[in-house]
């Protein structure tokens, strides 16, 4: 059965692929890029993903036009009082405008989670590509050097790391960066690995090889699309946790200094009272579910496009 | 295999639903079972007296074993274990033992049992966390000689001479005498604490070195015995010790659940799967009253909580800078909002769990007034911004911006928590005189009297001033206080010494704490003491 | 294939100490004050200080400490804690606990995701898969911290299905309830992974042709589909052990179960070496072969793979 299976493959994504691999992108370099734009304009998913990351990315930059008020102006008489004119979602714990705080809790979460996906996205493309192309000692490197990571408790690494990195009179905010970025690339690497193994063995790779395709066009031209997808996966959901892990290091007392303010902060420290006063929970949770919802459905989105085999 | 991997999997998850069905819950208790009542703790350090300095082994020890003085509700000492306590002169004090205590191993309780425990605990070299109660004992500073070039120098402390405390010496079977350094009047007091309990001989290997697993077990001479061995991060349990000659306890057992969170012990205690929570945690406060009804309850407990200003920041120098920021503070707000009325506002530097507190010692410092505070903070030209430091793994956050925020309102100034992941870490950056503007302190007393919340906070040598704060006067009238012949005469001077702390504002009083504590419907009388311990001999079941 | 296991195990070893000396460099590095740490705010005698510090020999440099510990460690020997209790007799208490609530957290997961996962890659953009994206993103923007109790309140003293802790020795029914948010854990992304390599793999050639060659499409789901879409899917869950172990340390917490990510979190706080090290060592063994089996696995997924 299984040799059924390759036997046909063998034959069909040669052929699927021949627009963008073989002797069709030679011509064309960049008729990949401009299909996928042709698509995506016609996506409705594209254009709401679209719109939000772009209202949130606004939200981080000018926090000022959302709101005119203080985030930092807190009063414990107000504490969880409910919503009013002034504040629509109400007063947290410490009597603070929850609406404000969300706003302005864009800045550090939105900043923190996208550099850091990006930063250990780059580490683990890097390293899940090469131990999957080349094999070998060079996978049985990486892939030890994997489990060494994994093996070390990312709590202690992290409070070791931002701890060394920090200097109590900066915010805390690169020290975080830097340590989730060096500490979650793991499974970003581990998917990237598995997925280069599998689609280095299908026989259009082998095809384009023959065909003298060198090492940097077989990873990027004709694995990397193939392999992308469980990898963008992987990253659109590690930008969630990475805003949340951000809360958990800034309660540790080695995250965020001082009275930044962020999202994940926000939900930890309202999740002590949610029996009492679900709101200051409710609103960071939901814009936090909202903002990777959006970055899950362009990723989607952009992969879909982007696919050779959709075409 | 290949093709049937969603069947495998469907099979696995019936076979976990058939297991599931057959783990059911059985009921506990029986009319015969004895009655065993279960109090949360944490995991205790150690069992062994001389180093248990923190409160779940002390719970613990106080259930196995029992002090020579215990405290009554006005925190008068009154005798236990001891027959007499008498002295003459404060120095030298004659300890007369009652007749009759026996360890749990039936060894009889004697003189020596006590003598041979200090002596192993003041030893340096073993360590007990607890040495420092011994002292003010004669003798003390041979067990303990000092290093020569200092911690960090290549030479290593002399092995001592002794391993005997000169102060410590019998008299008969029953008596022994203590010999302290100095006089001082509250000495009864001071051994009240865990510290000075007995050990049988049992416990010893050799002569001064404890056996290895003395305290998976420890024998004592209380009012409930072992009932197996310590199960670590478990459970530890007692039974009623018949041959106890004391005050009988009124439950037959007590299984101390040990926790790691004082919120799964308020989860079990209001799933009836536990009897009784000394400490219910912040978050839990506002339906604690309704999920408990009359089993929620409050008592008054030692912890004193404060900021103090260390003394190497100029800007802070100013006494009216640190008064003008302690009258922006209102400290009812913070104890009803953020603490849900688990503590109480502090208008004095010591706390009403010891003779001689004075409420609103004070005085106006302590008193809200933000209008005259921000006046008198613009005249002495206090800092436009102030820092509050704080360890960050204590539960500090909440109120430490709160206190920020009201600073913030009222002071006109900017304010900034910031928190160090340990204590630790703050103790570091003060002795690097870094820039962490005030800092965030507490103080649970170790024996009820009031130099015990001034001598080692405020006094110029005290192994707890942080902040550097040393006042002649004040070491003076708490020396003329310990000296003094009669608690009375000291308590006299120790106020004296209090209204000065209340004229520098070294520190600022913040909070008194309060246990807030609850139980379920199977037993009743649960107290919960200053130091935070459940009153066993009180304690009944319900019906 | 033999020859690959060996070389496998050797690199195994390798990798333990490499992260065993790393651990213990971290836990060196983060170590200000241990004895101040155990002392919590009471100051610590001079004397007290001295005799632990020879005790545990903390004035030692780094490289001697790691020798020291190393010794023990090749003997059988994981030292005592700096509460002065035997490492192997708490990591023999903490490991069979924390093994069946991972166990289970991922059974249940497993089964959860890949079930879902399959369902919304077949029917991308249907109702089912909507729901189950909503699901799993309210999963994702709640942090464990606010996830264990909140079930907790719901499950345990609200309706009273399960126990509200599970306490020191569990039963696999006590373990349900924190087994189930443990999973939460890392369902997100499995169901996410399993559906975006379903949908994937429906979208390959051989799917087509063996669709063309008239197979039901209960079959072609069922075996290349499936089969094919596991890689991934099995990937994670060798990496989600390294999850579980993290959600473990606030899971176990609430749930009041004292196994490895307790002791661990309790290590980190106390700064103490030998005990973090002793539970990090084991958890790295366990890595390597959960990693070893994991990539066995692909072979027998993946005739394509070969191991030589």
């Amino acid at each position: 059965m299984s040799n059924v299976e390759s036997v046909t493959q063998a034959e069909t994504p040669a052929a699927a692929t021949a627009p963008n691999g073989g002797d069709g992108g030679a011509e064309k370099p960049r008729s990949l890029a401009s299909d996928a734009w042709r698509d995506l304009r016609r996506n409705w998913i594209f254009w709401v993903a679209a719109v939000l990351v772009v209202l949130v990315v606004v939200m981080a930059a000018f926090p000022g036009l959302f709101t005119s008020a203080d985030p930092s102006f807190c009063q414990l008489s107000r504490q969880h009082a409910g919503p009013s004119g002034s504040a629509i979602f109400g007063y947290d714990f410490q009597g603070c405008d929850v609406y404000a705080r969300t706003i302005y809790g864009a800045r550090n979460s939105v900043a923190i989670g996208l550099l850091a996906t990006l930063m250990s996205g780059a580490i683990s493309l890097v390293i899940g590509m090469a131990a999957g192309y080349f094999g070998g000692w060079v996978d049985a490197l990486l892939a030890r050097g994997i489990d060494i990571v994994l093996g070390i408790p990312t709590l202690l690494a992290a409070i070791v790391l931002a701890r060394r990195l920090s200097d109590s009179e900066d915010s805390g905010f690169l020290p975080v960066v830097l340590t989730l970025g060096v500490l979650t690339w793991t499974t970003g690497a581990r998917i990237m690995r598995s997925s280069v193994i599998a689609a280095k063995s299908q026989d259009y790779v082998a095809a384009a090889r023959m065909l003298g395709a060198g090492h940097a066009r077989l990873m990027f031209r004709h694995i990397l699309p193939n392999a992308a997808a469980p990898f963008v996966v992987v990253l659109t959901i590690l930008l969630g946790a990475n805003i949340a892990t951000e809360a958990t290091l800034t309660f540790l007392g080695v995250g965020l200094r001082g009275d930044e303010i962020s999202w994940g902060i926000d939900i930890s420290q309202a999740s002590q009272f949610v029996r009492e006063a679900p709101a200051p929970l409710v609103w960071p949770a939901l814009f936090l579910a909202a903002t990777v919802l959006a970055f899950i459905m362009l990723g989607d989105a952009i992969r879909d496009a982007f696919d050779p085999r959709l075409r | 295999m290949r093709g049937h991997f969603p069947l495998k999997m469907a099979v696995g998850a019936t076979a976990i639903m058939l297991l599931v069905a057959g783990c059911g819950g059985g009921g506990d208790d029986s009319g015969d079972e004895p009655f065993v009542a279960s109090i949360g703790i944490g995991e205790p350090q150690h069992l062994i007296p001389s180093n248990t300095t923190e409160s779940n082994g002390a719970e613990v020890l106080a259930a196995l074993f029992t002090p020579l003085v215990d405290f009554d509700a006005n925190n008068n000492p009154v005798l236990v274990a001891a027959e007499s306590i008498e002295t003459q002169d404060n120095k030298v004090w004659t300890i007369k033992l009652k007749d009759g205590f026996t360890f749990h191993n039936g060894e009889k309780v004697t003189a020596d049992n006590y003598i041979n425990a200090w002596n192993h605990a003041a030893y340096g070299p073993n360590g007990m966390g607890g040495s420092y109660f011994f002292e003010r004992i004669e003798g003390y500073d041979a067990l303990n000689p000092q290093d020569p070039d200092g911690e960090d120098g290549p030479q290593k402390a002399p092995t001592p001479a002794t391993n005997k405390l000169s102060g410590l010496a019998k008299v008969d079977d029953l008596t022994f005498t203590v010999t302290l350094k100095e006089p001082f009047s509250g000495w009864r007091s001071v051994m009240g604490y865990t510290v000075f309990y007995p050990l049988p001989n049992a416990a010893w290997a050799s002569e001064g070195v404890l056996k290895e697993d003395f305290e998976e077990a420890p024998i004592g001479n209380g009012p409930f015995k072992m009932k197996g061995k310590w199960e670590h991060d478990s459970k530890i349990e007692v039974e009623k010790y018949d041959a106890y000659p004391g005050e009988k306890p009124k439950v037959d057992g007590i299984l101390y659940k040990i926790y790691q969170d004082q919120k799964a012990q308020y989860a079990d205690l209001s799933s009836g799967a536990l009897d009784v929570v000394t400490s219910i945690p912040i978050e839990n406060l506002a339906s604690a009253p309704t999920d408990l009804g009359d089993r929620f309850k409050k008592s008054p407990n030692s912890v004193f909580q404060f900021v103090g200003f260390p003394t190497f920041l100029p800007q802070y120098s100013k006494v009216e800078v640190r008064k003008a920021i302690s009258m922006a503070i209102n400290r009812k707000e913070i104890t009803d909002t953020i603490f849900r009325g688990s503590q109480a506002p502090a208008t004095s530097f010591v706390s009403p769990a010891v003779a001689g507190y004075r409420e609103n010692s004070c005085g106006e410092a302590c008193t809200f007034d933000p209008v005259k505070a921000k006046a008198l903070y613009e005249q002495a030209g206090g800092p436009k911004q102030i820092k509050i430091t704080y360890n960050a793994d204590g539960g500090h956050k909440a109120w430490v911006d709160a206190t920020c925020n009201q600073l913030k309102t009222n002071l006109g100034v900017d304010c900034v928590g910031v928190g160090e992941p340990k204590f630790a870490d703050l103790l570091t950056k003060l002795e690097k005189k870094e820039d962490v503007g005030l800092i965030r302190l507490g103080w649970i007393m170790d024996y009820p009297l009031m130099e015990n919340y001034l001598g080692p906070l405020y006094s110029t040598n005290g192994s707890s001033n942080y902040y550097g704060y040393s006042n002649p006067e004040f070491d003076n009238l708490l020396k003329l206080g310990s000296a003094a012949p009669t608690p009375e005469e000291a308590i006299k001077y120790w106020q004296q010494a209090e209204d000065i702390l209340a004229r520098d504002m070294p520190v600022i009083p913040l909070r008194l704490g309060q246990n807030v504590y609850g139980h379920s419907e199977r037993v009743k009388n649960v107290e919960v003491d200053r130091f935070s311990k459940v009153d066993l001999l009180k304690l009944e079941p319900a019906s | 294939m033999f020859r690959y296991f060996v070389r496998r195990v050797l690199q195994g070893v390798l990798t333990f100490f490499g992260a065993t000396f790393i651990v213990y460099a971290l836990m060196f590095a983060n170590q200000t004050d241990p004895l101040q740490a155990l002392a919590g705010e009471r100051p610590l005698p001079d004397n007290v200080r001295q005799a632990l510090t020879e005790r545990y020999h903390l004035d030692d440099p780094f490289i001697v400490q790691y020798g020291h510990y190393m010794r023990g460690l090749l003997t059988g020997d994981f030292g005592v804690s700096l509460t002065n209790r035997k490492i192997s007799e708490m990591m023999s208490q903490a490991w069979p606990v924390t093994i069946r609530l991972a166990v289970l957290a991922m059974i249940i997961a497993v089964m959860i995701s890949v079930t879902a996962g399959i369902i919304s890659g077949i029917r991308r953009g249907g109702p089912f898969d909507t729901v189950t994206l909503v699901i799993t993103l309210i999963l994702l923007a709640l942090p464990i911290v606010v996830l264990a109790p909140l079930a907790q309140l719901l499950f345990g003293i609200q309706l009273k299905w399960f126990p509200a802790t599970a306490g020191a020795d569990p039963g696999l029914f006590q373990l349900i309830l924190p087994a189930a948010v443990l999973a939460s854990l890392v369902i997100a992304t499995e169901i996410r992974v399993t559906r975006a390599s379903v949908a994937e793999n429906l979208r390959a050639d051989y799917v087509r042709t063996a669709r063309a060659k008239g197979l039901s499409k209960r079959r072609v789901i069922g075996i290349h589909v499936l089969r094919n879409s596991l890689i991934p899917v099995v990937t994670l869950i060798g990496l989600d052990l390294g999850n579980l172990m993290a959600g473990a340390i606030v899971t176990e917490g609430v749930f009041n179960i004292p196994g490895v990510g307790f002791n661990l979190f309790r290590g980190i706080r106390t700064e103490d070496g030998p005990l973090v090290v002793g539970f990090v060592s084991i958890l790295v063994i366990v890595f390597i072969v959960v990693n070893l089996v994991v990539d066995l696995l692909y072979a027998v997924l993946d005739p394509r793979i070969r191991y030589e």
